[in-house]
């Protein structure tokens, strides 16, 4: 073993990294070569070509879900940091500071840490449910992260009963904190628990009744389809035909996603953690992100139902026009011919020396390095703004997906600001204000709804 | 500052239940009782319409190194100054005084302090029991014998921690740390 | 899983005995003491028993409360305190009079500018020591100050215990100026150590003086803030209002003082039922409110803040010139005998009752708290009422546990 041990041990960290690479790529080089002599990569190419045409359905629900499951930690890790910052300024504190650029690594190192913690079972808990609570409040807001449309095109599935589909899911989250509750073997997780299923459960039907006018309006629960009639202005969108509805939808929302002030389930100064109490590591961190994922698609939802989803608010091409701005961005760079590669050899170069001279003019105190590293992540941010109104410009999705995102995110800040600001009711209060006023008021809108409709169509 | 009147008063109403002459020491108004008339003087401190002593500022117990005592602090509007009520000469083996929890039951918390501290027991206190110390604890830290080091060799180690009290009890007592047996 | 634990007798502590309970109950491992223990633990059909703390996040540092629960409802419960005894009373008996000071200080730890006095205020009586009228002056600002400094955490706490997140952060603004004041006048943020037997250890600095005058100039609006976030908020005054009523008889006879007394109707406050220091000379109000209930607490802390804040400034337009410290002996032995001091600090009636024998350390030193008395109410208060009450109320009592544990 010495014989290859001292020559690798003494290599430099940046030489243990490369000649295993450059091994790898001469293995690599002759395994294509033989490959391709022998016809067999073409061959598997087409057929697996063949076969994922032949199943494009399959194929896209993977590629969807799997978008989706990978989207839905991201998500949950901009509330997270979005919560902290905007809790911190509403206190006047400065909230995280630490990592990255005004903190804003910080949940994901909040993220690592959870990853990096002891998963702990304590003595007496139902194991198998202990274990599985946490992936089934987890699977709930993913599972409807799926039928969500976030731009016209870009959406999991276009599915008929997607409305019902989409409470049935997040009425699995009352499973997942009523498993959780009750095999913790913890009295503060099991009223957690049972709270979870009291509120969740009350608050599912003024929150499914209130979405009824909705349905009536729109004439189906495909939520693209409910999205696309809110097109035209924006007194199309429902928010301004189901006002009622839409406050009693955001309110049940608020419940249905145990925020503030409706955290019962987890009332920390009642109930320690409720239903989370004997879970640590990245079980909690899956009651956590499960949170947070319900917070977008409860903001999403709203914004789809009420909002107009991906719709503009407003049209922006008359305005431009009337003022004579007219973006032509036919861009064709294959007229550029050989300044192309000239363009891409120099433009990075040229573009970082631009704008790393003036810093490193302006500030003496920098090193010419560090001037040169913070121009280059300048001239990427102004590259990737570039490509981004590029691509707003070019494609309608991105500019539907930016209003969605903006939309939701401002039902997001809601939700934190409430947080902020606003105590914790008590159980009776909750039960109370939903059996007592929201649902009289949810069945309200329903009749005034569909009063409105009779009269309008007979009217006609 | 010494009221005259609340003196006068004291000794017309409560005479032949006084162990000694009412005094006054700076703005406190103090008498004596024995532990049999505490029901009565209280009683009647409290009720009478002229004394009206309606708020017990504070109750303890005190080891005078002879006898045991407890004292009463009141307060009542009739009056500038407070009152303290020594329950004077109580033995030191078996301290006994009457509850004034049916007057105050806030008492009931500083009585079993003074349970607690002293070994003092108050007659008429339902839930006369520690209240600091763990409850198998076997001394009266407050009392002037208290000595630490038997205090030390009656509970080893260990208060009352059910979550996990399993250790066998040790083989025997060192004999020479228990200067007293009985406190 | 039923462990049986092995427990020391009660009757005799050589002999160990199979406790029936399991490592898992609430009931603890040994017969009842007193009939009220036997009723406590004697569990009905459908009843729980929940441990709130020592642990828990809202019981004001190490308080247990053994609550019998039916569903969300308290039917019982058995406040359980000692976690925090330090035997301050014992420790005061072994050293000398100064001594007795800095080990008072921490047991009122939110405002221990009242604590510390016990024995200070003790001793001058024993000694009948005359203390400079200026050093009476700047102890009546620290306590005041002191007292801002402890109620507005108070609004915070009660807030926080409620589910609010902000108002405790805004209390903590508002005491974090004022702790840092008394860090410019003491040298210390949070116990202060300040006054001594005699006047007051050092006398104003340009520091202390020059915050003092920036906070009185938004102090008032600053309270205003603070309370606007929560004084009207519907969700707080739907979980405060009616909740945990005391009415004057039973705060009589639970021997509640302080701000729950007085939002009982009750204005005794001892700054005027006996007055001490100098604030005869002063002019304030005693707020009360005659609810009871959590709302009303909360509203007379408000109100005495305001107060406080008038007091302050009638103490700096009126505070003499002079010495801050009288001229003691450098041994302190005070005359054989006994004296009885209270004060009038946040939570209540502040009393110390000590004796002399002579020599040059307290014979006895009974620190009466208020906070021992005020929480010893939660047995009637929390009956009756739901789980999320329990902090409600709890919080309205401003329980301080080293005060409450000694």
């Amino acid at each position: 073993m010495s014989v290859l041990a001292r020559p690798w041990s003494r290599l430099t960290p940046a030489g243990k990294v490369v000649l295993p690479l450059l091994g790898l790529l001469v293995f690599l080089t002759l395994a294509l070569l033989v490959g391709f002599a022998t016809g067999l990569i073409p061959g598997l190419i087409r057929f697996v070509g063949d076969l994922l045409g032949a199943n494009i359905g399959i194929v896209r629900f993977v590629v969807a879900a799997s978008a989706i499951l990978l989207m839905s930690v991201p998500t949950a890790f901009v509330i997270i940091y979005m919560e902290l910052k905007v809790i911190a300024l509403m206190n006047l504190r400065l909230g995280p500071n630490r990592v990255g650029p005004w903190g804003s690594l910080h949940s994901i190192v909040h993220g690592l840490k959870v990853l990096g913690k002891e998963d702990f079972t304590p003595t007496g808990v139902d194991v198998p449910v202990f274990t599985l609570a946490p992936a089934v409040t987890f699977l709930a807001p993913v599972l409807g992260l799926l039928v969500l449309p976030f731009a016209p095109g870009l959406l999991g599935i276009d599915m008929n009963l997607a409305l019902l589909y989409f409470f049935a899911v997040s009425g699995l989250s009352v499973l997942g904190l009523m498993m959780a509750g009750w095999s913790s073997f913890n009295k503060y997780s099991l009223l957690g628990g049972l709270r979870a299923a009291a509120q969740i459960i009350s608050y599912e039907i003024p929150l499914t009744l209130a979405v009824v006018g909705v349905i009536m309006l729109a004439g189906t629960m495909s939520l693209n389809q409910i999205v696309m009639n809110q097109s035209g202005s924006i007194l199309d969108w429902y928010m301004f035909k189901q006002p009622l509805g839409f406050v009693i939808f955001f309110i049940a929302a608020t419940a249905e996603g145990n925020r503030t002030p409706f955290d019962l389930t987890e009332a920390d100064s009642e109930l320690v953690a409720g239903f989370a109490t004997e879970y640590s590591g990245m079980r909690f961190g899956f009651f956590f992100f499960a949170e947070y994922v319900g917070v977008f698609i409860l903001s999403a939802l709203t914004t789809v139902l009420f909002l107009g989803g991906w719709n503009a608010p407003f049209d922006i091409d008359p305005v431009l026009n009337a003022l004579g701005i007219r973006f032509d961005l036919a861009l064709d760079l294959a007229r550029l011919d050989v300044g192309l590669l000239f363009l891409l050899a120099l433009g990075p170069v040229v573009g970082t020396l631009l704008i790393a001279l003036p810093i490193w003019m302006l500030r003496s105190d920098w090193s010419f390095l560090k001037s040169l590293v913070i121009g280059f992540i300048l001239l990427n941010v102004l590259l990737a703004a570039a490509v981004g109104v590029w691509l707003a410009l070019s494609f309608e999705a991105v500019v539907g997906l930016g209003w969605f995102l903006v939309k939701t995110y401002f039902f997001v800040f809601l939700f934190v600001w409430m947080r902020a600001t606003l105590p914790r009711v008590r159980i009776d209060q909750l039960m109370g204000f939903a059996w007592k006023w929201m649902l009289p008021a949810s069945l309200v809108n329903l009749f005034v709804t569909a009063l409105a409709i009779i009269v309008v169509s007979e009217v006609r | 500052m010494t009221d005259n009147a609340l003196k006068r008063r004291l000794e017309t109403r409560l005479a032949g239940q006084l162990l000694g002459p009412v005094r006054a020491r700076h703005d406190t108004t103090e008498i004596r009782i024995g532990a049999a008339n505490v029901t009565s003087v209280m009683s009647t401190l409290h009720d009478e319409p002229q004394l009206r002593f309606e708020i017990l500022a504070d109750l303890c117990g005190v080891d005078t190194g002879d006898a045991m005592q407890v004292v009463y602090h009141l307060w009542s509007e009739t009056t500038p100054d407070w009152l303290r009520v020594i329950v004077d000469g109580l033995p030191r083996e078996d301290p006994r005084v009457p509850s004034v929890t049916f007057l105050w039951k806030g008492g009931e918390w500083a009585e079993r302090e003074a349970y607690d501290m002293f070994g003092i027991i108050f007659e008429g206190n339902r839930d006369l029991r520690r209240i600091y110390m763990p409850p198998d604890y076997a001394s009266f830290p407050l009392r002037k014998d208290f000595y630490l080091a038997d205090d030390a060799a009656r509970s080893p180690g260990q208060g009352f921690r059910h979550m996990e009290l399993t250790h066998q009890p040790p083989e025997a007592l060192p004999e020479n740390l228990l200067r007293r047996s009985k406190l | 899983m039923a462990q049986q634990t092995r427990v020391r007798s009660l009757d005799d502590p050589d002999v160990f005995v199979e406790s029936p309970a399991t490592i898992y109950d609430a009931v603890p491992p040994y017969p009842p003491r007193t009939e009220r223990e036997a009723e406590f633990y004697h569990l009905r059909d459908g009843e729980m028993l929940i441990n709130l703390g020592p642990q828990h996040p809202s019981t004001h540092g190490v308080l247990r409360v053994v609550l019998k629960i039916d569903g969300e409802r308290v039917v019982d419960l058995d406040p359980v305190i000692g976690y925090l005894h330090r035997g301050v009373e014992k420790i005061c008996e072994n050293g000398t009079w100064h001594h007795a000071i800095s080990n008072c200080d921490p047991l009122e730890y939110v405002a221990s500018m009242f604590s510390e006095a016990m024995p200070v205020l003790a001793c001058e009586k024993l000694l009948d020591l005359q203390v400079p009228r200026r050093a009476e002056y700047i102890r009546v600002l620290a306590w005041e100050l002191n007292r801002i400094a402890s109620h507005a955490l108070f609004m915070g706490w009660l807030s926080l215990d409620l589910g609010g997140l902000t108002p405790i952060l805004y209390g903590f603004i508002e005491r974090d100026e004022i702790v840092e004041m008394l860090n410019a006048l003491t040298g210390q943020r949070v116990l202060f150590n300040y006054l001594r037997i005699g006047g007051v250890n050092g006398d104003l600095n340009h520091d202390f003086m020059s915050r003092l005058g920036d906070w009185m100039s938004h102090a008032a609006e600053q309270v205003e803030n603070q309370t606007k976030l929560i004084n009207e908020n519907e969700i707080f005054v739907g979980r405060t209002r009616g909740l945990g009523v005391v009415d004057r008889a039973t705060a009589l006879r639970m021997c509640a003082t302080g701000p729950v007394l007085r939002a009982t109707g009750i204005p005794y406050d001892i700054r005027r039922a006996h007055p001490y220091s100098v604030y005869n000379e002063l002019e304030f109000d005693v707020p009360t409110r005659e609810e009871g209930d959590s709302y009303a607490r909360y509203l007379v802390h408000v109100d005495e803040i305001k107060q406080s804040i008038h007091i302050i400034d009638q103490v700096l337009h009126q505070m003499p010139d002079g010495t801050v410290m009288a001229k003691i002996p450098r041994w302190i032995r005070p005359r054989p005998g006994r004296a009885w001091v209270s004060i009038e600090s946040p939570r209540g009636q502040y009393g110390a009752y000590v004796m002399s024998d002579g020599s040059d350390h307290p014979f006895r030193m009974r620190i009466r708290d208020p906070s021992f008395f005020n929480l010893s109410l939660v047995g009637h208060l929390m009956p009756g009422n739901l789980i999320a009450d329990t902090m409600a109320i709890m919080a309205s009592l401003d329980p301080v546990m080293g005060g409450i544990d000694k």
